[in-house]
């Protein structure tokens, strides 16, 4: 008797349930695998999305930067002191000559100042001028304005030297540090 | 009708296929009628045979109604093709009783042989192990070898009294009416409708019946005499209403056996009985009426009585085998002796003498298998249900991994968009680089506006010299260095200019004056407000020794010698490392 009992139980439960229990092992495999490799693509792709943001971002600012970077490109594409002379000999067009006149200019490669402090490249100019208050701070101002890689390092003004001839003129020393690329 | 094959032949997976067929095409698995045994089903067909003619009734169990049943004729017990016929008319009227399963016991009162157990065979206590043998291998135990056994049957049946000398004797049945009960079930399975067959022995049933119908006087031993048409069974009871013996007689076409008297007479003596009561039940129609005349003639001393067993209106009174077997007598009727109890309790007098055979029932599963198979199949419809479920779970979850901006997204492209951030944080940094360097920290235009917001014109001062300079902080490691501005301020300074010199020697009066400047330049380096800066003037003051007084008309701004002061002006302004103006030490990235 119960000559089924083995039969019924093994096809009746056994082997469905093993085979139930395969399909769905391979199913929740299938699917932890897919969520391991959509895990290290989710991880890219917001790592990707966060730097396209930042990349937006960064772009916007640069649009509204770019057109000053590019000025200074040109800037500091020149030489220092080539450029600096030939933007005084424009200024100086524009200004009264007795009351803006360039008595020495020197060019140092030697780090000082500014230059001395930062790893960024510079070059030292020492300039001498005779002039009037007024004409000189509106020949600075064109010049600095003109070339902002110019820092001042040192400025010092001197009335005329022979106090028995009074003049307006002053002696200007400036020395500036002039960022070079 | 599908042919079955038994399970031994079969390997498993057909073994499963055809248990899971009975399952599907038959009601083995709901209807428990299939497992039950013909007396306990609801319709009952009793039919007796007692070789003068068959009988037959319905019994409606719940009902505990008696009707009338087919008529069945001896050609329809023996002929194949008349048993399938009666079978299919039998089903055909059940039917009509709305019933869901049919019993049908046969009665056998036309043969009845008893034949003796081996010697051996004397302990009470192996009735039982005796009573399987009998079933499976009966020739193991009979003491007459030479019966065949595969045309006959056996059942042990006991004689509890004490004193019999054996345990017990055994019924022998031809199995001639076997054939028309297989006929029965086949119908019953080609129909799938249940039908059940029992086949009883007439004569042990109407033994069994003598507890209620017969008067059993206490300490006095009896012999019941049934007379049947062919034979005559006799039934020796001691003085507890035990069984002792059971004889049979046959009647050798007589109308009663010829040789009742001596074998009652050696009987009592061998069994030593003394006058027992003689009950006498008649079980057939046209039997001899004066059985009853002869045997108290014969035996003066003896009580003798004619049996008879209350039967419904319905079921005649020489059948009443019909009644014992399928009504139980009341729970509160005890009976008069261990042997009407356990012929009752242990089915002594019930057994079937023509079962299905073996190997025909191991062809069918057994009620546990199919109620296994049953409950297994709703659990694999759960199984599959929740398998789908998860499955479909799984995949949802697939589809939705797929459907992903993640999964679509392409790798690749993750390696430009880095490559473009890079370029760009590049630019970026490159910009924030020179935007930083080349910031208005510092220039000559600012501090002369300085100067001439320090001392405008007429103010009373004269200035004789201007230092301006600068130096960057020394900090080693960091990536941003602060500075120092300073600015030096020498000059002569009358009355009215002390005032202002005052004014400005605190640090109210320098910041509002940085402030202003501020303002007026657009010049972020002179904004005193931010935190990360600080501003500090000191002006010294003394008498100039050259001042000469002179009236105010004689005097010009030149003169030196017209300025009663000297002073020396000096403020510091100081940029920490945090300011915004603060130097990037690195070079251009």
């Amino acid at each position: 008797m119960n000559l089924y009992r083995q039969s019924i139980a093994m096809f009746g439960i056994v082997l469905p349930a093993l085979g139930g229990v395969l399909f769905i092992a391979l199913g929740f495999t299938l699917k932890s695998k897919m969520l391991d490799s959509l895990s290290n693509k989710q991880t890219l792709f917001e790592s990707s999305k966060n730097s396209r943001i930042k990349a937006l971002e960064i772009e916007t600012k640069l649009t509204l930067q770019r057109p000053k970077i590019s000025h200074w490109s040109v800037l500091l594409a020149e030489e220092s002191s080539s450029a600096v002379n030939s933007h005084l000999r424009a200024i100086a067009e524009t200004l009264p000559p007795k009351e803006f006149q360039k008595t020495a200019f020197e060019r140092n490669n030697a780090k000082a100042g500014f230059g001395s402090a930062t790893a960024q490249p510079s070059s030292q100019l020492r300039i001498v001028f005779r002039g009037t208050f007024r004409t000189m701070q509106r020949a600075f101002l064109e010049l600095e304005t003109s070339m902002p890689q110019l820092q001042l390092q040192e400025l010092r003004i001197d009335p005329n030297p022979n106090p028995q001839i009074p003049s307006t003129l002053l002696n200007f020393q400036v020395n500036y540090t002039a960022w070079e690329n | 009708m599908v042919t079955f094959q038994h399970p031994a032949s079969l390997n498993a997976f057909e073994r499963y296929q055809q248990a899971s067929w009975m399952l599907l095409h038959s009601t083995r698995a709901t209807n428990p009628a299939w497992y039950q045994a013909a007396l306990d089903l609801d319709v009952q067909l009793h039919i007796r045979v007692d070789g003068l003619c068959v009988s037959s009734f319905f019994y409606e169990r719940c009902k505990e109604a008696w009707t009338i049943g087919p008529a069945i004729t001896e050609a329809d017990l023996r002929d194949t093709p008349k048993m399938e016929t009666c079978a299919a008319e039998v089903l055909k009227q059940v039917r009509t009783f709305k019933a869901s399963s049919l019993g049908v016991i046969l009665h056998l009162a036309d043969e009845f042989t008893t034949a003796e157990l081996k010697p051996t065979f004397d302990n009470p206590a192996a009735l039982l192990d005796l009573r399987e043998t009998a079933v499976r291998k009966p020739t193991n135990i009979l003491d007459d070898s030479s019966i065949p056994p595969e045309q006959n049957s056996w059942r042990v049946l006991p004689y509890p009294a004490q004193g019999s000398g054996v345990v017990g004797t055994t019924i022998t049945i031809t199995r001639k009416y076997a054939p028309f009960l297989t006929a029965f079930r086949n119908a019953g399975e080609s129909s799938n409708f249940p039908i059940i067959t029992h086949a009883l022995s007439a004569p042990l049933v109407a033994i069994m019946g003598l507890a209620q119908s017969a008067q059993f006087a206490p300490g006095k031993s009896s012999v019941a005499i049934l007379q049947y048409p062919w034979l005559s069974v006799l039934a020796f009871f001691n003085e507890h209403a035990d069984l002792l013996l059971i004889r049979t007689l046959q009647h050798r076409h007589l109308r009663q056996a010829p040789n009742l008297r001596q074998a009652l007479t050696t009987t009592y003596a061998s069994l030593e009985l003394i006058d027992p009561d003689l009950f006498i039940l008649p079980l057939s129609l046209d039997l001899d009426p004066g059985l009853h005349r002869y045997l108290s003639d014969t035996f003066p001393l003896s009580r003798v009585a004619i049996v008879t067993y209350p039967t419904p209106e319905v079921v005649p009174d020489w059948c009443p085998e019909l009644v014992i077997a399928a009504t139980p007598p009341p729970k509160d009727d005890l009976a008069p002796s261990l042997t009407f109890s356990t012929f009752r309790s242990e089915n002594w007098a019930l057994q079937d003498f023509l079962p299905a055979a073996t190997e025909v029932v191991e062809v069918y599963p057994t009620r546990a298998e199919m109620l296994l198979l049953r409950g297994l199949k709703l659990a694999r419809m759960t199984l599959y249900t929740l398998t789908v479920l998860m499955l479909a779970w799984v995949v949802f979850g697939i589809v939705d991994i797929f459907c992903s901006d993640a999964w679509t997204f392409d790798p690749n492209q993750a390696n430009v968009i880095k490559g473009r951030l890079r370029n760009l944080t590049h630019e970026h940094q490159k910009s924030e680089h020179w935007d930083n360097l080349l910031a208005d920290r510092s220039k000559a235009w600012t501090s002369m506006e300085l100067l001439s917001r320090l001392f405008p014109e007429h103010c009373g001062v004269l200035v004789r010299n201007f230092a301006h300079t600068v130096r960057p902080e020394s900090a080693p490691g960091q990536t941003k260095i602060g500075f120092m501005k300073e600015w030096r301020i020498t000059g002569l300074a009358r009355d009215e200019a002390v005032d202002r010199l005052n004014t400005l020697n605190t640090q109210e009066g320098i910041a509002a004056l940085f402030g202003e400047i501020a303002r007026l330049t657009a010049n972020p380096a002179f904004n005193p407000a931010v935190r990360t800066r600080s501003i500090a003037i000191n002006v010294r003051t003394q008498e100039n020794s050259g001042f000469k007084p002179l009236p105010l008309s004689e005097t010009f701004d030149t003169d030196e010698s017209t300025y009663p002061f000297n002073f020396d002006l000096t403020i510091t302004q100081r940029f920490e490392a945090a300011d915004p103006l603060a130097l990037n030490v690195n070079k251009s990235p």
